[in-house]
């Protein structure tokens, strides 16, 4: 019980970094893209 | 408002931080400054926004101050199923309404608004109802958010609500007028890059700081049986069955989705939808578990009021450092939403109020982006007039509510169907109105046979929002089985029950009114659209006011999209 409730609550910061990193590459990879293409991110 | 038994910064530090945040974004916005904005991206960037910001833009836009407050309150009342149903539907609000996207992008590639796609489907009337519901919806996420602010500063700290709801309305729109979206989705990334930093900490932080995993399941024993239900009834039709009825509504009725999904690059939409449901849902349940956890420990909410709740645990357990992080996260996500609202209401105005409806053929991208910018400044205001005197806006959310609910078919369905009217789509709303109306504010009896009219409605508003969810991903076919199944199911077992649950009654009652209106107005008439015709209607301002040449994609562009031929 204790380690199924402590998995209900820590699941979601680690999905959250977990969404953090991916969204931070791709904005990585996007900047990069971007310049290649000499133009602007947004 | 101000209280003893929560952390207290001083003027000075509160000042500094919003200081810090507001000066931070704004030197941001320098950046990508433009001289000379062009009116088309200042409503919706390039059309070529990549996956990370587009992903970071609508995820930080959908979190707002109201999220983590109402996913903790969820967790409070309903134990361990609360915070679920909060952030669940929340977050399936933005994952049901990419199928539709893709279709709303490819009719309309250069759209930078819902009501541009549907002023090319229909005409005037219907477009103004979209705008209409869609500034109001804005006006009213405005309000919320710069409300949100002016709590948290004065909870917080000695400055007043008054001076908190304004210098957030001040700094949100310091940084956006100039740059518009484009100003918008950087500081999204920025906000949201802060704000699950700081939950991936605070979650934690809160939850060893409280006693961690033992203490949880030993305060197990002070909850309901309800409350520890995961499958609780309770939760499931007080806070889940209302909000999955409002899935597809608060996606269809809200301009700052529309204009991601016109601004993101066309490949990117599918992972940058999905990308942003996973993040939102995350965020918001893993705080609405603070929620949670002050019900497991028996806390009482300061002076009775739940949105002190996750304030009381950050102050109780927490070093001040903690309690100034969960202080930029509640305004990076208040300001993340209210810049997209500020953008969103200036492309409504510049596009479908300005350039369909006032200049027509004529369009000044200069006066377009004139109008764009007076519309943030007027907005702000209204914004900050409605928190600062704490206006009682209840009418106002339920019309807004029916209002989203009654256009959602009408919207949906003129994307695929052709037979759809100009004069089917506008009194199909307007008769859903009416009966939202009569069933929200029991305006007949509903303990009788009138009840069991709305019930029967509000059945076919059940099978609508089933068979659309379902049409959206797995076709027209399963999409018609899924809808009368649940039609069904809501006959047999909604009837003589759900006039108990008048808000869920009259929110089904919208969508069933609308869609049984709309389709027997349509199956009477002769009228087909071609949809082809869409593309070449919605073009870029800017390019058609230098030479009127087509703007749609290279190899989707044989005729003109110029605004010379939009009407």
């Amino acid at each position: 019980m204790t380690t199924l409730f402590t998995f209900y609550v820590l699941i979601w910061p680690a999905l959250t970094l977990g969404v953090l990193t991916l969204i931070c590459r791709a904005v990585i990879r996007d900047r990069r893209k971007a310049q290649e293409e000499n133009r602007e991110l947004v | 408002m101000n209280s003893e038994s929560l952390y207290q910064f001083s003027t000075l530090t509160v000042i500094l931080l919003l200081l810090a945040f507001y000066g931070g974004t704004y030197l941001l916005t320098l950046g990508i400054r433009k001289k000379k904005e062009c009116a088309d991206e200042f409503m919706v960037s390039n059309h070529r926004i990549g996956f990370g910001i587009g992903a970071a833009s609508m995820t930080a836009t959908w979190i707002w101050a109201a999220s983590f407050y109402a996913a903790a309150t969820s967790g409070y009342t309903y134990g361990v199923s609360g915070p679920i149903h909060y952030g669940l539907w929340g977050a399936l609000m933005i994952l049901f309404i990419y199928p539709f996207g893709r279709r709303f992008r490819k009719l309309a590639p250069n759209a930078a608004t819902l009501g541009e796609l549907i002023h090319a489907r229909h005409g005037s009337s219907s477009q103004l109802i979209l705008a209409f519901s869609n500034v109001l919806g804005s006006i009213i996420s405005l309000m919320v958010n710069f409300t949100a602010a002016g709590a948290l500063v004065s909870v917080l700290s000695p400055l007043s609500f008054q001076a908190g709801v304004i210098i957030s309305g001040v700094g949100v729109l310091m940084y956006t007028l100039w740059s518009g979206f484009r100003a918008s989705v950087l500081t999204d990334f920025a906000q949201l890059v802060a704000l699950m930093a700081i939950a991936i900490v605070i979650i934690p932080a809160v939850f060893f700081a409280m006693g961690g995993p033992s203490e949880l399941v030993a305060g197990l024993d002070n909850l309901t049986v309800e409350q520890t239900n995961f499958f609780s009834s309770d939760a499931i039709l007080n806070q889940g069955a209302p909000f999955f009825v409002a899935v597809l509504a608060y996606a269809i009725g809200n301009q700052t989705i529309s204009q991601r999904l016109f601004a993101v690059n066309e490949n990117h939409i599918k992972p940058t939808f999905l990308t942003a449901t996973v993040g939102y849902g995350a965020i918001v349940i893993g705080l609405g578990m603070i929620g949670l956890m002050a019900l497991t420990l028996g806390m009482e909410p300061l002076n009775g009021n739940m949105n002190n709740l996750i304030p009381q645990m950050v102050s109780g357990y927490l070093p001040p450092i903690f309690i100034a992080l969960f202080f930029i996260l509640v305004i990076g996500s208040l300001s993340s939403t209210a810049d997209s609202d500020l953008s969103a209401l200036s492309a409504i105005m510049m596009a479908d109020v300005y350039g369909k409806n006032i200049a027509r053929d004529n369009v000044d991208p200069k006066r377009m982006l004139l109008v764009g910018r007076l519309t943030m400044i007027t907005a702000t205001v209204v914004g900050i007039v409605f928190a600062s005197f704490s206006l009682d806006i209840l009418v106002m959310l339920v019309f807004v509510g029916a209002l989203w609910g009654a256009i959602v078919f009408p919207v949906i369905a003129s994307c695929f169907w052709n037979r759809i009217t100009n004069q089917a789509f506008t009194v199909s709303v307007l008769v859903a109105m009416v009966l939202f109306c009569v069933a929200r504010f029991e305006l007949v009896d509903l303990a009788g046979p009138g009840g069991l009219f709305f019930e029967l409605l509000a059945s076919i508003g059940g099978g609508v929002i089933i068979g659309l969810m379902a049409f959206g991903f797995f076709g027209r076919t399963v999409g018609f089985i899924a809808g009368f199944l649940a039609m069904i199911a809501m006959l047999i077992f909604a009837t003589g029950f759900l006039r108990d649950y008048t808000v869920l009654l009259a929110s089904l009652t919208a969508y069933g009114t609308s869609t049984l209106v709309c389709v027997v107005m349509s199956l009477n008439s002769r009228e087909r659209f071609d949809f082809d015709t869409i593309a070449e209607r919605v073009g870029n301002y800017s390019d058609s006011a230098q030479d009127a040449k087509p703007t749609t994609r290279p190899e989707e562009a044989p005729v003109t999209a110029g605004l010379a031929t939009q009407r």
